[in-house]
């Protein structure tokens, strides 16, 4: 035997021993099918394998590459908001997959397929003909108990003709083993996003045992969903919009991750318009037409004119130009009607009468209580039986969200129920009671059985229903749960469908033929805009809040702690930051003090936190618009600056804070430089930045070089605008006011000086497309043209303080002038809190 | 009897609007016992597009795309109806409303007048208890449907107090039934909340009541306003009744059915978001005036 044979049994029987290990002791729940342990009481062939696989990776390799794969769902920001959160939580993988096998996988397909192209035909006739109805075999109170079922939308054909384009089913395990359907999604299904996350992150993590494994890949469905949503324009190259409820939904990171991925342009209510029967896209170019819509908001909210008034998600004539044919959306509106657990009760014999065969995948059985034969024996069989409201998850007359397992219930309670099913039958659904089945999670060091639901999806393509091969699984975090979704304990899985043979990768590039190429983005929404543009003000603002910092925190250095004489640059530096409310009036006797309150307080809108915070909210608006490493770092500069304070604030030390956090928005700057398209986005991003650094740096010039500045001033603002090395090369005498001001103020050679800036707005404001093509000039661009000539024309002698405050109020003035022009499109406009008070 | 209705109405906005979309239901359909003679509708500042339809629940509905800035909006409908209702059914000759609720579950039509659209909570009628809790005591077992319901309208007349300042549009029913006070939308509200909580289909419909003056006054210009009321299904053979809460009579020659739904929000009479306005003021005058 070669010494490499004997070091691979070792290995080998290590591995095995490790395996048994993980699995000791592991006891699916008595009487509930489990993934890992088949009926016959053994472990299932494709779970031995991949724990075989899994274990021949060392133990410390383990653990570090699931160590990276939770750090790399931390740093790429993939989160979810538990409802009534304020702020998004990381998401929780778990480290096993859902595994199934391909038999198994096809079975589940076709119940999936099938059940989509009955849910169509179904919603079909709910909203046009209505022969279910008129026949019986649907009751008409069984459908308008639904809140989804929008009566403005009844004999409204969806423009494309269809009203499903991606559906998902919740199912898990009956008690016989077989796969059954616990719930239909047939509104908006969310967590495909989330499946496709969670796979990258896991895929990354064990590359070479997910492709051993033979895991299908989930980029094709995609690619078809797509495809099947471009297909349903009635232009070719259409824009295809997915529509938010905005960044405090609780799926906002996969809606913004999606729309990455997919290509899609993320919108909110506010940046839509309806007229002439069409539905525009409001952007800086000004309106474009929105072809298709996936929208995430519910119905209900999509129209305020027609549907719910209170929305201030929608689009007013939504509907209306559902009825002209103008706009897709899918789902239709009011497809959210078959989500009623009412629905579950006639699905069988739907199936039969529509399609003609029995449902492949069953789903719970459901007798709905507006029938008296079906509530008279619900009634009887109680105990057996849990009880849903008929038309959401709240029991009427009950506190529970959750259906009430009737032998649970006191005879007290069981009697009351049964009375109101008496007077409103058509509130409650009996059901099976259901048991989720259960999947291993790794719980310290060992596997354990946890139930599950697992969330599958179909996207509707012109080749018919298209399966994604994997899901979206929802673990339990308490082992006897009934219901799983997202939030204390729960985490989620990948989803891994084992193909018979090794998978070919499939790209999601297109060939050739199908793609006409193009530089530039075109579509900018006005909102994403005004996000870009704030987002480049705020940091800009909060680098200039820092330099101001380090500057004073090294004066103090140098000169000794302790008050700051009147008039001394010090002294300056305070009143500067207080009268940018970036510390409170008191703060100004105390340097130090004030110094802690600018960098890490937030109860003043000009400190730094502050800034770097509204920085933060306005990037949270246009995340999918933001590359992973951007939003990375503005992560850290909060972290950074969000330090509790304990005690006084040394001098060196605030320097350094103030340093590391400058050395960060470099950093971002450095990005926004070498990575960002040089499209419409960066364009607006990188004006927001100029116009800030402009009227700070006049500012600055203002404060420590008017006409009887001292020495010390000036060298203050040399740091300030980081000038000092050029400075010192230039002129060999010492610094002097007029030398200054013109490095200052009107060198354009200077990155940091005002006519630097001017000149690039007036790029930025050139490059920017116009609204009509009659060779007006756009006020925007008046203004900076107006300025740029004055202060290429201005001499440092002759520049007073008078001259500079003119150009501080002219770039104010363009501030407002870009927004008039680009942001607000004669609107009202979703935008970021700008309490800050920034002018 | 033919009735002349001026129906005004005007928003001021706090600022500027430069473009609006909205939904205007301010003109009567021809229905059992009434016909339309004549209807217009003018807006000022004019609109750009004007859609006209007939809502799902059968009521005219006009969609106005403003384009022209402005800072008032003046909506203004006359209307000209003849109403010449049947005489009322006896409400003995009803059938007893547990057949009536189990008809209604087991309709098989989706039209506008089914019963199966106003059997569930609607938006601004949900489940309240105390409601259904009340109306209870008026459908004693095998009760005819009609007469309890009349009973139960004359309890809402005789225990709630009629108070034009008590409560707004958006006031929840659970307020005015908790302080028994209210205007015609909230009575009709609670009682269609009692309705349904028994399991029966009842209907919200809005539209004007002739104000008829005291022995040798004058009308008075403008007192009136628009007013509401409730509709309640008495099975497939009686069909739909109307009953006054606010007034505690059946629906007769003195009322001019605007609109039917399943509540308020369903049928306001000018719908629509208002864009870029800070702050609006409403100001409503409504004429009914009898041919003499």
């Amino acid at each position: 035997m070669s010494r490499s044979a004997t070091t691979r049994v070792n290995e080998d029987s290590d591995a095995a021993a490790r395996v048994a290990k993980l699995a000791a002791g592991y006891m699916p729940l008595p009487g509930i099918p489990d993934e890992f342990i088949g009926a016959d009481g053994r472990p299932r062939a494709h779970w031995l394998r991949f724990l075989d696989k899994l274990m021949e990776f060392p133990a410390d390799d383990m653990s570090r590459r699931f160590a990276r794969a939770d750090r790399h769902i931390r740093d790429t920001g993939v989160s979810y908001r538990a409802y009534g959160d304020t702020s998004e939580r990381a998401w929780p993988l778990s480290h096993v997959p859902l595994l199934i096998e391909a038999g198994e996988w096809r079975e589940i397909a076709q119940g999936i397929e099938q059940r989509a192209r009955l849910l169509e035909l179904v919603l079909a006739d709910i909203y046009g003909e209505g022969r279910l109805i008129a026949a019986g075999d649907l009751p008409a109170a069984a459908v308008t108990g639904s809140p989804e079922f929008l009566h403005p939308l009844h004999g409204v054909k969806p423009p494309g003709g269809k009203f499903l384009h991606i559906y998902a089913a919740d199912i898990g395990r009956g008690p016989d083993g077989r796969w059954w359907v616990l719930g239909d999604r047939s509104q908006a299904p969310s967590g495909a996003g989330y499946a496709l996350a969670n796979r990258l992150v896991l895929a990354r993590a064990f590359p070479a045992l997910y492709r051993d494994m033979n895991v299908e890949r989930l980029a094709p469905f995609f690619e078809a969903f797509r495809f099947g949503l471009t297909s349903m324009a009635q232009r070719s190259n259409p824009r295809i919009c997915l529509l938010t409820p905005g960044p405090f939904n609780e799926t906002y990171f996969e809606q913004a991750y999606l729309a990455r991925y997919l290509g899609l342009l993320l919108v909110e209510g506010g940046d839509l318009t309806m007229r002439d029967g069409k539905v525009h896209v409001r952007t800086i170019a000004g309106l474009k037409r929105a072809d298709v819509i996936w929208r995430r908001i519910d119905s209900d909210f999509a129209d305020p004119l027609e549907l719910n008034a209170k929305s201030r998600l929608g689009v007013p004539g939504l509907v209306d130009a559902l009825r002209e044919g103008g706009v897709v959306i899918a789902n239709a509106l009011g497809s959210g009607v078959l989500e009623a657990p009412a629905m579950m009760s006639f699905m069988p014999k739907l199936c039969r009468t529509l399609l003609g065969e029995d449902l492949r995948l069953p789903n719970i059985a459901t007798w709905w209580c507006g029938q008296g034969k079906a509530r008279d024996s619900v009634i009887a069989s109680m105990d057996e039986l849990a009880i849903a409201g008929a038309f959401g998850n709240a029991v009427p007359g009950f506190a529970s969200s959750q259906p009430l397992i009737g032998a649970t219930l006191s005879e007290e309670e069981k009697s009351r129920l049964a009375a109101a099913m008496a007077e409103r039958g058509i509130d409650y659904a009996g059901q099976e009671v259901v048991n989720l089945s259960t999947t291993p999670v790794l719980h310290e060091g060992r596997l354990e059985p946890r139930p599950f639901v697992l969330r599958v999806y179909a996207a509707h393509t012109p080749a018919g229903w298209k399966i994604m091969p994997g899901g979206f699984c929802r673990i339990s975090g308490r082992a006897d749960a009934r219901a799983v979704s997202m939030g204390e304990g729960v985490q989620s899985a990948d989803v891994w469908v084992l193909a018979d043979k090794p998978v070919e990768m499939v790209s999601l590039l297109p060939t050739d033929e199908t793609v006409r190429i193009r530089r530039i983005m075109g579509t900018l929404p006005s909102r994403a805009a005004d996000n870009l543009f704030w987002l480049g003000r705020y940091l800009d603002r909060s680098e200039a809040t820092l330099r101001l910092i380090r500057c004073l925190a090294s004066r103090m250095i140098e000169s000794g702690a302790g008050a700051a004489n009147p008039g001394s640059a010090v002294s300056k530096l305070a009143s500067l930051l207080v009268a940018w409310h970036a510390a409170p009036l008191t703060a100004v006797a105390n340097p130090m003090a004030l110094v802690a309150s600018v960098l890490h307080g937030d109860e003043d809108y000009g400190s730094a936190l502050s800034l770097v915070r509204d920085a933060q909210r306005a990037a949270s608006f246009i995340r999918e618009r933001l590359s992973t490493d951007t939003w990375r770092l503005i992560g850290d500069l909060n972290r950074t600056l969000a330090i509790e304070m304990h005690g006084p604030l040394a001098e060196a030390e605030a320097f350094e804070r103030a340093d590391a956090a400058l050395r960060t928005i470099a950093a971002i700057s450095g990005l926004a430089q070498e990575n960002m398209i040089r499209g419409a986005g960066w364009r607006i991003f990188d004006a927001g930045r100029r116009i800030e650094r402009g009227i700070n740096t006049c500012r600055f010039a203002r404060h420590f070089a008017s006409g009887d500045a001292p020495a010390d001033d000036l060298d203050v603002l040399l740091d300030l605008v980081d000038s000092q090395i050029t400075y010192r090369s230039r002129y060999l005498m010492g610094v002097a006011l007029n030398p200054v001001r013109d490095m200052v103020v009107l060198d354009p050679f200077n990155p940091r000086s005002v006519a630097f800036q001017v000149e690039r707005l007036d790029e930025h404001l050139e490059t920017l497309p116009l609204l009509s093509d009659d060779g007006m000039l756009e006020p925007p661009r008046r203004l900076i043209l107006q300025l740029a000539a004055e202060v290429a024309t201005a001499s440092a002698p002759c520049l007073d303080n008078k001259t500079i405050l003119v150009f501080e109020q002219c770039l104010l003035g363009l501030a407002d002038a870009i927004a008039a022009r680009y942001f607000l499109q004669g609107s009202h406009v979703a935008r970021a809190d700008k309490s800050s008070g920034l002018a | 009897m033919i009735y002349d209705i001026r129906h005004l109405t005007l928003y001021e906005y706090g600022s500027t609007v430069t473009f609006s979309h909205c939904a205007v239901r301010l003109q009567p359909t021809d229905g059992p016992g009434q016909q339309v003679l004549s209807s217009e509708l003018s807006v000022t500042p004019a609109p750009a597009q004007t859609i006209e339809r007939i809502c799902f629940f059968g009521n005219r509905l006009t969609f106005l795309t403003i384009e022209t800035a402005h800072r008032k909006l003046i909506v203004k409908v006359n209307t000209s109806i003849e109403i010449d209702r049947p005489a009322p059914i006896d409400e003995k000759e009803t059938p007893a409303f547990e057949a009536v609720r189990e008809e209604a579950f087991a309709s098989a039509s989706l039209d506008k007048d089914s019963p199966a659209h106003f059997l569930h909570p609607s938006r601004l009628v949900p489940r309240f208890e105390p409601a259904t809790a009340y109306t209870r005591e008026s459908f004693l077992a095998g009760r005819p449907v009609l007469q309890g319901a009349t009973e139960l309208m004359r309890r809402i007349k005789a225990d709630f107090k009629y108070d034009t300042k008590a409560t707004v549009v958006s006031t929840p029913i659970s307020e005015a039934f908790g302080k028994r006070h209210g205007v015609c939308q909230d009575f009709a509200h609670i009682m269609i909340a009692g309705l349904r909580g028994i399991g029966l289909p009842a209907a919200y419909i809005s539209g004007y009541l002739r104000t008829i003056p005291p022995p040798g006054k004058k009308r008075l210009e403008g007192a009136d306003a628009m007013h509401a009321w409730v509709s309640v299904w008495c099975g497939e053979a009686h069909g739909w009744v109307g009953l006054d809460p606010t007034n505690a009579m059946m629906m007769g020659n003195d009322h001019i059915v605007l609109a039917k739904g399943r509540d308020y929000a369903d049928i306001s009479p000018v719908a629509g978001i208002i864009l870029g306005s800070r702050e609006q003021d409403v100001d409503v005058e409504v004429d009914v005036v009898p041919r003499a």
